[in-house]
């Protein structure tokens, strides 16, 4: 059983705990936060210890009770939590984005293979049941060569207030980086190649990229984040030449009556997402391999995300080289 | 001047579909009385033309002056391949007739520039025949219109239609391709149905175009140098956003006739809507495998669009998609092809 350490309680750790609970491969032992309400909360829900401080407390008292470390603070930290873990010795679970730039996401990469530590990075759409499956036929063979993915995720306004590190591009990257990341992560996974054209479309929360691939596939991914509660939606088509799968909530809606009153009940897939996400991590430190999403895997999405922020600043299509972009 | 009882309807060429033309048959406000076409068209345009008019229970004559001159009629209905569109559109506009033409406008924005030229020069009505009568589309303007998720930020359709054409890219099979093929990539003929319901439903037009554009599963399409499948991204009037998913997917690909949809991001909400629906799922022993398991259950959607062009000959307005409307969309493919070329936006262009 791996232990883990949590570092950061706030609304996505409840998650991340339950998906640990429910784990049969790790468990949650100690969870930490600078807020002692939420340390001592999420470690009271998930049967751990509670350390209040950050991760540079939580090594110098080391315990010798956690294996890896899972970073769940605001992106911006996110780089320099998993470098410290990686120079203690520790596996890493790192939420989406690796850092707020390619550059610095390398930089991690290359610190977990020099210490021979796991590192995973959470680009959890990869574990979603759904996703699970059509990656699973294209594998197979089942839907033939990928020519064409279309895939629109959209979710609630951000919480919190106006100030807080979501709506803050320095902290959170801006939208490409901390959203867009997601899409150009599963298009990379799904078409399996890295794009040679990206075109972004940006505004208040919204997104759209464009991907251009030299095999001819092509894909179209859009965020929405601005939606009210009870707007989530998640869709995906993937065209194959020689069949096409569609994971979509349009087709999944469940009526449920209450009162008389019809209502739309879409299964929430998300959690199931987490726990193989979790699982995943702690098999593939139990099993001394490389996890299904590798570091390698963070840095290419991320320098696809700096393009496609390029693009949608400049409007302009940015074309991929070996070692960045270049906007023309 | 009052409106007859019922107009009188010529049909143009039938190279590309019956159905255009069927739609005016036994409608009470109109009449179908001939068949024409070109005597210089091809063999099999001529045997479809046969069809039709033994379909209608017309005359078919291999002279269009000859016909307008004998059957007077007040409308043509256009549906030739698409090289000759202007010249039997703008022909029949000259000879004061109102024109119902089939998909798409025409090759060139300046055919599609004649011909918006020709029917505002003789003052007649143009219908570019579409899709946007179909109740989940008609539905989705509703619900856009009545604000009811706020101002329109963002729009996609997903326009993929499961039919075969002719053999695959990878296979080892023999293939010879039919004359009537006419080598049309498939954003060139069947973009104007999504890109017509964006304008319907948004009442916005794209600026500027990116799009991506293969020949990922037919042959014939490789061959030929047109694209089965494309993507397109829009910068639309208003700083709002379109995007385009569309291809000749293959019969293998969905259990119906497509995935047709339709998703909208509005600043207070969202919709999603399917074009199919309402439908009906349909199985039975001894289903062919191309026939289509799920039914629409709307079927007056070809005669509320023959109604609604009634209604904007009688009260001057316009038609459901006009002459310049249908511009528009052509320059909006041209657009997104030479984008698709060259790896670079292309600006819509605008008429001169």
């Amino acid at each position: 059983m791996i232990r883990l350490a949590l570092v950061g309680c706030g609304r996505n750790g409840a998650a991340l705990a339950a998906a640990a609970a429910a784990s049969d491969g790790c468990a949650l032992t100690v969870a930490v936060d600078v807020n002692p309400d939420a340390a001592r909360s999420t470690a009271r829900a998930a049967g751990a210890r509670a350390h209040v401080g950050n991760l540079a407390s939580l090594l110098e008292s080391d315990a010798g009770d956690f294996d890896a470390v899972v970073v769940n603070t605001p992106n911006n930290s996110h780089a320099d939590i998993a470098l410290a873990a990686i120079d203690a010795g520790r596996h890493v679970l790192v939420e989406k984005p690796l850092a707020l730039s390619a550059e610095a996401a390398a930089t991690v990469q290359r610190a977990a293979e020099g210490a021979d530590v796991r590192l995973m990075v959470a680009h959890t759409l990869r574990f979603m049941p759904a996703n699970v499956q059509v990656q699973r036929a294209l594998t197979a063979g089942e839907l033939g060569r990928p020519g064409m993915l279309r895939s629109h995720r959209w979710l609630r306004r951000f919480p919190g207030p106006p100030g807080g590190w979501k709506h803050d591009p320095a902290r959170s990257g801006g939208l490409c980086v901390h959203e867009g990341v997601h899409e150009i992560d599963q298009a990379l996974w799904l078409i399996g190649e890295r794009p040679t054209h990206v075109h972004a479309q940006a505004r208040p929360e919204l997104l759209q990229i464009h991907l251009g691939f030299a095999s001819g596939a092509m894909a179209i991914c859009g965020v929405a984040t601005g939606l009210p509660l009870g707007s989530g939606y998640y869709s995906l088509t993937l065209i194959g030449s020689l069949g096409s799968a569609y994971a979509d909530d349009h087709h999944n809606v469940q009526l449920v009556y209450r009162g008389g009153r019809p209502q739309a009940y879409v299964s929430d897939q998300r959690a199931s997402a987490v726990r193989a996400q979790l699982d995943e991590f702690a098999n593939a430190i139990a099993g001394g391999r490389e996890p299904s999403v590798s570091g390698a895997d963070a840095v290419a999405a991320l320098q696809v995300a700096e393009a496609a922020a390029a693009s949608g600043t400049s409007g302009q299509t940015a074309h991929l080289t070996e070692s960045g972009y270049v906007i023309a | 001047m009052s409106s007859p009882e019922r107009y009188r309807v010529l049909a143009l060429s039938a190279a590309k579909h019956d159905y255009v033309a069927l739609a005016f048959k036994d409608h009470p406000r109109f009449q179908v009385v001939g068949v024409a076409d070109e005597p210089t068209a091809a063999d099999w345009v001529h045997e479809r033309n046969e069809q039709l008019a033994a379909d209608l229970g017309v005359a078919y004559q291999p002279d269009v002056d000859a016909a307008i001159a004998r059957h007077r009629p007040h409308i043509s209905v256009v549906s030739s391949e698409a090289a000759r569109h202007a010249r039997l559109s703008v022909r029949s506009a000259e000879a004061g007739l109102h024109v119902v033409q089939d998909k798409p406008m025409a090759p060139t924005i300046a055919d599609c520039d004649a011909i918006v030229e020709a029917v505002e020069r003789a003052g007649v009505r143009f219908l570019l025949w579409n899709r946007n009568t179909q109740p989940a589309i008609e539905e989705a303007r509703r619900v856009i219109h009545a604000g009811e998720i706020g101002e329109p930020r963002a729009i996609h359709v997903d326009f993929f239609f499961s039919k075969d054409a002719g053999v695959l890219l990878d296979s080892d099979e023999d293939e010879e391709i039919p004359d009537s093929w006419l080598s049309e990539g498939e954003l060139t003929v069947e973009g104007i149905y999504p890109l017509a319901y964006m304008r319907h439903i948004l009442g916005l037009d794209a600026v500027r175009a990116f799009g991506r554009a293969s020949a990922h599963f037919f042959r014939r399409h490789a061959e030929r140098g047109v694209e089965d499948i494309a993507t397109v991204t829009l910068e639309m009037e208003g700083g709002a956003i379109g995007s385009l998913c569309i291809g000749r997917i293959g019969r293998p690909s969905h259990p119906n006739v497509g995935e047709l949809r339709v998703h909208v991001v509005g600043s207070t909400g969202a919709l999603v809507v399917a074009e199919s629906r309402p439908e009906i799922a349909l199985y039975t022993r001894g289903q062919a495998p191309e026939d289509d398991r799920n039914r629409r259950t709307d079927e007056e959607t070809d005669r509320r669009q023959v109604d609604l062009f009634v209604a904007a000959l009688e009260s001057g307005g316009d038609t459901l998609l006009t002459a310049r409307h249908g511009r528009h969309i052509v320059a909006t493919v041209v657009a997104a092809l030479e984008s698709a070329r060259s790896g670079r936006p292309c600006e819509v262009s605008r008429p001169s």
